[in-house]
């Protein structure tokens, strides 16, 4: 019931924020950002329900993965909304955020009770590091896609009434470095807690699990990205297309594996 | 009304390589120009204008010719003429800022005013555009007082500013460079210093140049030699120089960046002919606009100030009425009938101020018209004898008998 609430809320924040894309009316946008806090307040409230339902944090499967994603992802663009100039990116990332609240929505509750033996802490730190690395990833994504469509325009000699309300290139720049740098280092200390965790569980790899290849793929994409940035000095739009070749790769991880391997990693951990 | 022509090589009508070669100055035309002829140019980085009294066109076609070296059928090709009354509503419209680029901009006042005083110095101009001008640069500032088409900030610096802000953000941690210390690049960096750009560097061949205008600014003048040095550390550049070739090119910029760290550099370009090459826009994180990529940029403030447009096409038909009315008095024959009435007004006036009885005010005002006529005799008597049009228009301002030397001497 009340992730129909939430979806509900994330909808209206939605048409909210696209009207303030267009219309850069201020009482707008002050509307939006109520709305927004609601909604994430609201997520936050069913996702900490959802946590003492299950007596565990709700990432046991892809559903709540992507439940959890969405949050932690809204919990950044919390704090991006707040800036006047950043405001206007919640209209991108709030239509795919509600996209995937409507698709998880129906399953998100169903605890597939697969965890429960081999819950560890490590395992816990492993899958929220991870999925905050992967939140980073999403607003990354997003800031690079407004990056891409605001440089491309600028360069065009084209800057109209929506694009005017785009945040600075420059400002887009410092969130992408900012959340490729966060989501980097969230990543690997989700792959070194994850690694510790297997470790800790006794077991032997059988072979390579797909979805530990698909992290260890993005991982590299990051490292690749964060390197490139610091040695090489790479902005703006190399950035941003890494970044989205990144976030493809992840989707791809996300999506596609875990629909092909629900159960965790393929590593015998299903009773 | 065929007395005045025009030839005008426009942002409409040719392209940044066909009118950074055409530019005729004062003195070209000073040497084709006869006795009772008229001359005005007007040079600006979005046109070069000629109006004329007196001579044919080929004539002036044939000189834009010869001074640019582009041939008579690629200018005819690439130019509007207008003659008579349209030819003077072209002009209200360009000093109005109407035919601008920007609509509405005010730069273009300026421009048409410093090109007036180099014509009046060089001696190509004369009543008829004198009157013109005076005119043209009245109607302008009705248009900017009486309507809102100044009120959206879209000249070429504002916008320059504006785009840097959409790529730099918070410009006042930027450090901007000026080369070239002419108008244009002056305007600019008045603006960007009105934005509270962090430094501002100026560079220009003539050091002096450089520091007058540094001064005027607040900047750092420095010698041209210090161009790459300072391409290196600059996020702004403004370039508007006279140079005839690029004084930036694609190689210097590329080195540059690797020097920037792959900083973004934001260059403006205003300069005809250009200073910067063209490829220096495909180099990573550079942003370059030249004039005419400009011109889609400020398309986003057209249809606001388009909506003024109509209001200000109306004042510039009341001053062309105004125009016309001076134009058709300007003979001798209704100069002389509006001094008598003058006459008639000022006696008018007095018996109305006397308030005598029927039979004194018959005898003062036979009074007063002998004396006021014996008065305007002399100037009467010398037009007849010298029907030229500038004794015309002498007594026509001496005696204010034009709406607008009235208005000049009211209170």
């Amino acid at each position: 019931m009340l992730i129909s609430v939430v979806v509900a809320l994330y909808s209206m924040t939605c048409i909210g924020f696209i009207g303030y894309l267009f219309t850069r009316n201020k009482r707008v946008a002050i509307g939006g950002r109520i709305l927004f806090i609601l909604s994430v307040t609201a997520h936050l409230i069913f996702t900490i329900g959802l946590s003492l339902k299950m007596q565990q944090i709700p990432v046991s499967s892809p559903p709540q993965a992507m439940n959890m994603m969405v949050l932690f992802a809204s919990v950044v663009f919390t704090f991006l909304i707040w800036k006047r100039l950043t405001t206007v990116l919640a209209a991108f990332f709030l239509p795919i955020a509600t996209f995937a609240l409507v698709l998880i929505a129906p399953s998100v509750s169903l605890d597939p009770g697969i965890f429960v033996e081999s819950f560890r802490y490590w395992h816990l730190l492993h899958t929220l590091s991870v999925i905050a690395g992967e939140a980073f990833l999403v607003v990354a994504f997003i800031t690079s896609v407004v990056y891409l469509i605001h440089e491309r325009i600028i360069k065009k000699g084209a800057i109209h009434s929506m694009v005017s309300s785009l945040p600075p290139l420059a400002v887009l720049d410092k969130i992408l470095y900012t959340c490729l740098s966060s989501g980097f280092i969230a990543i690997t200390i989700g792959m070194i807690l994850g690694a510790l965790w297997t470790s800790s569980l006794d077991l032997e790899y059988a072979h390579i699990a797909p979805k530990i290849l698909s992290g260890i793929l993005t991982w590299f994409v990051f490292a690749f990205s964060v390197h490139q940035r610091f040695a090489i000095r790479w902005r703006g739009r190399r950035t941003a297309i890494i970044t989205i070749i990144g976030f493809s790769v992840m989707i791809i991880g996300f999506i596609a594996i875990n629909l092909a391997y629900p159960h965790a990693h393929g590593i015998g951990l299903i009773p | 009304m065929k007395l005045i022509g025009c030839i005008s090589i426009n942002h409409r009508t040719a392209s940044v390589d066909l009118r950074e070669k055409i530019c005729v100055e004062p003195e070209h035309i000073r040497e084709i120009l006869e006795k009772d002829y008229e001359s005005y140019t007007l040079n600006t980085c979005n046109r070069s204008e000629i109006y004329f009294r007196g001579m044919n066109q080929d004539i002036i076609y044939n000189l834009l010719s010869r001074v640019s070296g582009v041939s008579q059928e690629t200018i005819r090709g690439s130019s509007e003429y207008f003659e008579g009354i349209e030819a003077v509503r072209h002009l209200f419209r360009v000093a109005a800022g109407l035919d601008s680029l920007v609509i509405g901009e005010s730069q273009i006042l300026g421009q048409v005013k410093d090109s007036y005083r180099d014509c009046l110095a060089a001696e190509t101009t004369g009543t008829f555009l004198n009157k013109a001008l005076h005119r043209a640069f009245r109607t302008a500032k009705r248009i900017r007082t009486e309507t809102d088409i100044g009120r959206y900030p879209v000249s070429i610096a504002s916008e320059a500013v504006e785009l840097a802000c959409h790529i730099f953000g918070d410009i006042s941690a930027s450090t901007a460079l000026i080369i070239g210390a002419g108008d244009m690049a002056s305007i600019a960096a008045k603006r960007l210093a009105g934005r509270g750009v962090n430094k501002m560097v100026v560079i220009n061949r003539t050091h002096r140049a450089a520091c007058d205008l540094a001064r005027e600014l607040g900047a750092v003048p420095l010698p041209f030699d210090s161009l790459e040095t300072e391409l290196a550390t600059c996020d702004i550049v403004i370039s508007s120089t006279g140079a005839t070739t690029p004084i930036i090119t694609k190689e210097m910029i590329e080195n540059i960046m690797k020097k920037r760290r792959n900083r973004s550099i934001f260059i403006i370009d205003i300069a005809v002919p250009r200073d910067v090459e063209p490829d220096v826009g495909k180099c990573y994180n550079c942003y370059l606009y030249d004039i005419d990529s400009l011109k889609s940029i400020v398309d986003r403030h057209f249809s606001l100030r388009k909506e003024q447009t109509s209001q200000a096409l109306a004042i510039i038909e009341t001053e062309l009425g105004r125009f016309e009315k001076w134009l058709w008095a300007l003979n001798t024959h209704t100069t002389i009938s509006d001094l008598f009435s003058l006459v008639d007004t000022y006696i008018q006036e007095q018996l109305d101020v006397m308030a005598l009885g029927e039979k004194e005010a018959a005898a003062a005002e036979k009074t007063l018209r002998t004396a006021l006529r014996r008065f305007v005799h002399r100037p009467v008597s010398f037009l007849k004898t010298h029907p030229g049009i500038d004794y015309i228009e002498h007594t026509r301002r001496l005696f204010q008998l034009d709406e607008d030397y009235q208005d000049r001497h009211k209170g």
